[in-house]
């Protein structure tokens, strides 16, 4: 008799145990949490506007983009704000003004990115910087590519376009266009070395314009940069395809396959490219894009590697970009940023691969001449939208003269 | 004495072959069989009894929520049986069922997408789903101890797998662990029983495509409608998600019994908790549910000539869904989802009133024939504290079921039964204030799926079943069974038939 109590005794020991290991934590974890509440938060504004005008106010834009939860309010001149009914989470808040004075149109923009609204009465301050509104813009990026009859991929036909939004006669000679590292999107951003690392964005690839001579680029028109300047509809390549790129300025060429002809575009320069591939295929999860001016020549030795990888990439000074885009694989990736928000305070998307659809800036006024200008707030959130199909020159934009074969 | 009695008479009736209707019968008048304490299956002096069953059911029709098959099957086999064993009692339970589902929406991953978890993904592409599970069952009591004691052990193993057929497809695995220790007292007419109760919860889900050229749009659902949207192909298809939860709690019983009549009354207070993360190489709460169970009983049976039970039930559960706000620690070798919020973000309370009386003509080995009557009254009221939603549907089922069991020759039986049901909707409605309205997840899913549940309907069931002997001794039986429910709205159109064709063998 006393052998089965013990028995008992072991079994009921053991069942107890049991009991008490299994997951206490987890029950102890959620005995603290409590209702939602909604926040207020105060947003202050740090000008550092240099020359420019002070803006008369400006509009305050939070966004959480995991939630598609935003909230809009103005800002006066004090420069700060109380915002209320606030949902706790990760939001982007990005203050934007404009200001017309002395013929210059001014953006004022600033934002910070990813910042946690998880307490009451919680002070952010933004940065805001101004600028002239740019001269030379991304008006639209063919990145996704398109199906074929077959249903497979097609991604030799994307595109660049490049246009001449101000007022004044620019030239392209020597722009360069650089993907940036990370190619996607991604959670997982690269740590690079240097106390001035957020002077910079790092490259993966650079394409220069040959600085032989010059290409002058009137108000209004642009050039083309195609991946692969032919017609893509044509039966060996892709007639799915929604553009015919015969008519673009540059090509990235690179003769690696019969399919790869060199076509009347001016080819351009292969500034950096550490890591060949047979084409210049940009991600069509979508890449993020700047254009610049290198104040001194790319010397491809010159390379920089995050920490703890060996991957080359190049360092282009912030101060150097003359327009930015970052493109995403859907809106949700929109807080995957990988660009620093002084170059876009947003991004772009097609929403998908393979959907042969673009995204290019919408028009903010149509001159009399039909010339059109675009928004170029250094948001593409706000400054792009989808479109379908994709269409190089659209808006009446010229090309320039010194394409003899457009 | 009165132990003495019912043993002598359980003891005639153990002797006596096993039918379809004598199992139901023994099944009803044993008031702890019920319960989750084990324990008590030696108060209720069940005999010896084993059945196998085959199963075959198919249904179709319209009238169904959007994550259920156009037409569904299921071929299933099960076995269970009792045993009086050195003065305690022994039962077990297996049974396995292979699901096929055609023409499914809006569940992209869960194998029972109707298990009280608001957090998985849904899209919108029409799909078959194929599942099938295990599920092992068995409670142990032992004689009694010292005369007084009973210790007692219930456990209850779980586990599926299921898939879906098309891009964006998936496969899942489900599993539970269930025990269930019991201890039951006897002092002279009254029984107490005690009794904890313990259950691991682990469910995988990983998306895929078969068309890796091209990736499918998903929606991770959160509660009320809300969601985030997600691709699955590519470089960043959505991760699999796991979910893993405890449950812990206890029941009380008292039993009490004077002449012929006899009731229990149990009560019961259980608490899950359920985590679920995406990516566990790199895991992201994406939810958990804490889930409070409390409910009471009540069963009264008298016995004389004829066998009468009622059983009145009360239960509340309250489920909350919490959410998190989390950052990414993007410091190099780190590289983890970080905790800085979290919150209650959406609730759902369930009220269950059930009232329900059975009688049987004719109280022996089995019953005459039978007549019962039920009411139930369901109250859920789900709301998403912000941006505010809320549903909320109130229902009452009111229901008849008669059944007669006509003796043929050389022993045959056979059985009829029909039954009627009446859902009255007394309340319904979804307000959805949520930050994308026209998705098609409110105007495909959720609206849908909760006009199916405010609607009224009626329910028709019949049933026939064939009852042979198959032994010389009369120890076993066979049983060919065929049943039909149709279900169709009071208004609108559409139904839905289910068809179950049964073979069966009772020892």
């Amino acid at each position: 008799m006393s052998e089965m109590k013990n028995i008992y005794k072991i079994l009921i020991v053991a069942v107890l145990a049991l009991f008490t290991a299994a997951s206490c934590q987890q029950f102890e974890e959620v005995s603290k949490i409590g209702e939602i509440e909604s926040l207020s938060i105060v947003v202050k504004a740090n000008l550092d506007l240099g020359s420019a005008p002070a803006p008369n106010g400006f509009n305050v834009k939070l966004i959480n983009y995991a939630e598609r939860y935003e909230v809009n309010t103005t800002m006066g001149a004090n420069g700060t704000v109380t915002v209320d009914n606030v949902i706790p989470g990760i939001y982007t808040i990005t203050l934007s003004s404009e200001k017309a004075q002395d013929g210059f149109t001014y953006n004022y923009s600033g934002n910070v990115v990813n910042v946690d609204i998880v307490t009451n009465n919680k002070q952010i301050s933004v940065n805001v910087g101004a600028s002239k509104s740019g001269a030379l813009v991304l008006k639209e990026v063919y990145y996704c590519g398109s199906k074929t009859p077959t249903g497979g991929s097609y991604f030799r036909d994307q595109f660049y376009e490049i246009y001449n939004n101000s007022e004044t006669v620019q030239n392209v000679r020597g722009l360069c266009i650089a993907i940036l590292n990370p190619l996607t999107a991604t959670a997982n951003l690269p740590v690079w070395p240097g106390d001035d690392a957020s002077k910079f964005v790092y490259a993966s690839t650079i394409w220069q314009v040959p600085t032989d001579v010059d290409y002058p680029l009137n108000p209004g028109e642009s050039i083309i940069i195609a991946q692969m300047a032919d017609d893509h509809k044509k039966s060996n390549l892709n007639p799915n395809s929604p553009v015919n790129l015969l008519s673009a300025e540059f090509e990235t060429f690179i003769n690696t396959t019969s399919l790869i002809q060199n076509n009347p575009a001016i080819n351009m320069v292969m500034a950096f490219w550490p890591s060949p591939t047979p084409q210049w295929l940009t991600t069509v999860f979508g890449g993020a894009f700047v254009i610049y001016y290198p104040s001194v020549a790319i010397n491809p030795a010159n390379y920089v590697s995050p920490v703890g990888s060996t991957t080359k990439n190049y360092k282009i000074p912030i101060e150097e970009v003359v327009d930015a885009l970052e493109l995403v694989g859907n809106a949700n990736q929109v807080q995957l940023k990988r660009m620093p928000a002084v170059l876009d305070a947003g991004a772009a998307t097609v929403g998908g691969t393979y959907l042969s659809v673009s995204v290019g800036r919408k028009v903010k006024e149509t001159k009399t001449d039909g010339r059109v200008i675009l928004y170029d707030t250094n948001n593409s959130s706000e400054d792009f939208e989808v479109l379908n199909p994709p269409v190089i020159r659209r808006y009446g934009a010229k090309a320039p003269s010194w394409n003899t074969w457009k | 004495m009165t132990l003495l009695t019912t043993n002598s008479a359980v003891a005639q009736e153990a002797a006596k072959q096993n039918s379809p209707a004598s199992i139901e019968l023994l099944k009803a008048r044993s008031l702890w069989f019920n319960t989750n304490n084990a324990a008590g299956l030696s108060l209720d002096k069940m005999h010896d009894y084993s059945d196998l069953n085959f199963q075959y059911k198919i249904k179709s029709g319209d009238f169904k929520k959007s994550h259920n098959g156009e037409k569904e099957s299921l071929l299933g086999v099960s076995t269970e049986g009792g045993l009086k064993l050195n003065g305690g009692y022994v039962w077990g339970k297996f049974s396995y069922n292979n699901e096929t589902l055609r023409n499914t929406l809006f569940n992209t991953t869960m194998i029972n997408p109707e298990r009280g978890m608001p957090f998985y993904t849904v899209d919108k592409n029409m799909s078959d789903w194929k599942s099938q599970n295990y599920k092992l069952e068995m409670k142990v009591a032992s004689k009694p101890l010292w005369d007084k004691y009973i210790v007692g052990v219930q456990g209850e193993y779980v586990t599926s797998t299921g898939a879906k057929q098309v891009d964006p497809r998936s496969v899942g695995y489900f599993y539970t662990v269930t025990v269930k220790p019991g201890i039951a007292a006897m002092f002279g007419k009254h029984s107490v029983g005690v009794n904890m109760v313990y259950q691991n919860l682990v469910e995988e889900t990983r998306t895929t495509n078969s068309n890796s050229q091209l990736s499918q749009d998903v929606y991770v659902i959160k509660g009320l409608g809300n969601f985030y949207s997600a691709v699955v192909g590519g470089l960043q298809s959505l991760g699999s998600f796991v979910y893993s939860g405890n449950k812990f709690g206890g029941d009380f019983q008292y039993s009490y019994g004077i002449s012929d009549i006899n009731f229990i009354l149990s009560g019961n207070y259980h608490l899950r908790v359920e985590d679920v993360i995406s990516s566990p190489t790199k895991p992201k709460k994406e939810g958990t549910v804490k889930e409070e169970m409390m409910s009471a009983n009540l069963t009264v049976t008298k016995s004389c000539d004829n066998f009468h039970r009622l059983d009145l039930s009360y239960s509340v559960n309250n489920t909350s869904g919490i959410e998190y706000v989390q950052v990414l620690d993007n410091t190099y070798e780190v590289q983890r989802w970080v905790d800085v919020y979290s919150s209650v973000r959406s609730t759902y309370n369930q009220i269950d009133m059930v009232a329900r009386y059975d009688f049987f003509r004719g109280a022996s080995h089995e019953y005459k024939w039978k007549a019962g009557l039920f009411a139930n009254y369901r109250d859920n009221d789900d709301l998403y504290i912000l941006p505010k939603s809320k549903m909320r549907v109130e229902n009452l089922y009111l229901g008849i079921n008669a059944k007669t069991n006509i003796p043929l020759k050389l022993a045959n039986r056979l059985i009829l039964g029909a039954d009627f049901i009446y859902k009255n909707n007394i309340n319904g409605y979804y307000i959805y204030k949520g930050a994308d309205a026209t998705s098609p997840v409110i105007t495909q899913f959720m609206t849908p799926d909760m006009q199916y549940s405010s609607m009224d309907y009626y329910k028709i069931g019949g049933e026939v079943s064939y009852f042979t002997n198959i032994s010389r001794s009369n120890k076993s039986g066979m049983f060919v069974k065929v049943a039909a429910d149709f279900y169709k709205p009071v208004e609108g159109e559409g139904y839905r038939m289910q068809t179950t064709i049964g073979l069966g063998f009772t020892f």
